[in-house]
């Protein structure tokens, strides 16, 4: 891959059964993402929410599905991946894990990539934005 | 109930193994609706590197019986090593800032997760904000 490549998108509609889901999966039960009344008029970056939320991680993941769905095992072997949730994804929102590489540089003979990744709404709000980068082995 | 104001950097929060069975990774696979399906070279199965994080995040949140409406604002993570499904897990969390700021407390919390062997596999660097 070189600068300026883009990695193949994961879209995907997230519910609140899904939230639920990764609820129990995580172990993550904050009412911001399963009670409606709580979640109303919580406070996200300055703004009231509308209701319940995914979770930051859950929506992360699909950032990692698709990296790993990109760069295989080196992602899982040494990627890196710093970001920040700038704003909720609610039930019923469809997102877009997105990136393209920014930089390659070689380092102790292998290519290391940098990209700018993200999750953005079907609304064209940004959910999440960062960086990832990973070391390409000599076989991937 | 934890005084959150007492907590200072530097202080272990948490340490426990997490055990990534074939029912917990399916679990979370199914939740995230996750379709990379990991594997190694030989076909073994892998855990979702995000799978790893999610469950070290979770014992910190526990662990600090973390109060509703408190946000996630930000995460670093990076990973050191591939682990096949069924391994069990050991994961340290650690405070590393803790201020208040505009109504809210940030707790700045680094979490180191290792094999049964003692190999790095995870670090990560979580920001969450707490209603102060």
């Amino acid at each position: 891959m070189q600068q300026g490549d883009t990695l193949p998108t994961i879209e995907k509609t997230i519910t609140q059964t899904q939230i639920e889901r990764y609820a129990n999966a995580a172990g993550d039960h904050n009412p911001i993402h399963l009670d409606s009344d709580f979640a109303m008029g919580a406070e996200f970056g300055g703004s009231t929410l509308d209701g319940t939320i995914a979770h930051g991680m859950m929506i992360l993941a699909s950032i990692s599905e698709m990296l790993t769905v990109t760069f295989a095992e080196d992602w899982l072997n040494n990627g890196k991946l710093k970001v920040r949730f700038r704003g909720p994804v609610y039930p019923g929102e469809t997102i877009t894990a997105y990136g393209s590489v920014k930089k390659v540089s070689e380092i102790d003979g292998q290519s290391e990539l940098t990209c700018g990744v993200g999750v953005r709404k079907d609304n064209g709000d940004v959910a999440i934005s960062g960086d990832a980068t990973v070391r390409i082995s000599s076989g991937g | 109930m934890i005084d959150y104001s007492k907590l200072e950097a530097g202080q272990q929060l948490s340490s426990q193994s997490l055990t990534l069975d074939a029912k917990a990774v399916g679990d979370y696979v199914a939740a995230v609706s996750d379709a990379s399906n990991p594997a190694a070279g030989d076909g073994t199965p892998l855990v979702p590197p995000m799978a790893i994080a999610a469950l070290a995040l979770s014992a910190v949140i526990n662990t600090l019986q973390i109060p509703g409406g408190t946000i996630h604002a930000s995460q670093e993570l990076g990973f050191g090593a591939s682990v096949p499904v069924g391994e069990s897990l050991e994961c340290t969390a650690t405070l590393v800032q803790n201020t208040v700021r505009r109504g809210w407390r940030f707790l700045v919390v680094n979490m180191e997760v290792t094999s049964e062997d003692g190999g790095g596999v995870m670090e990560g660097k979580s920001t969450i904000m707490l209603p102060a």
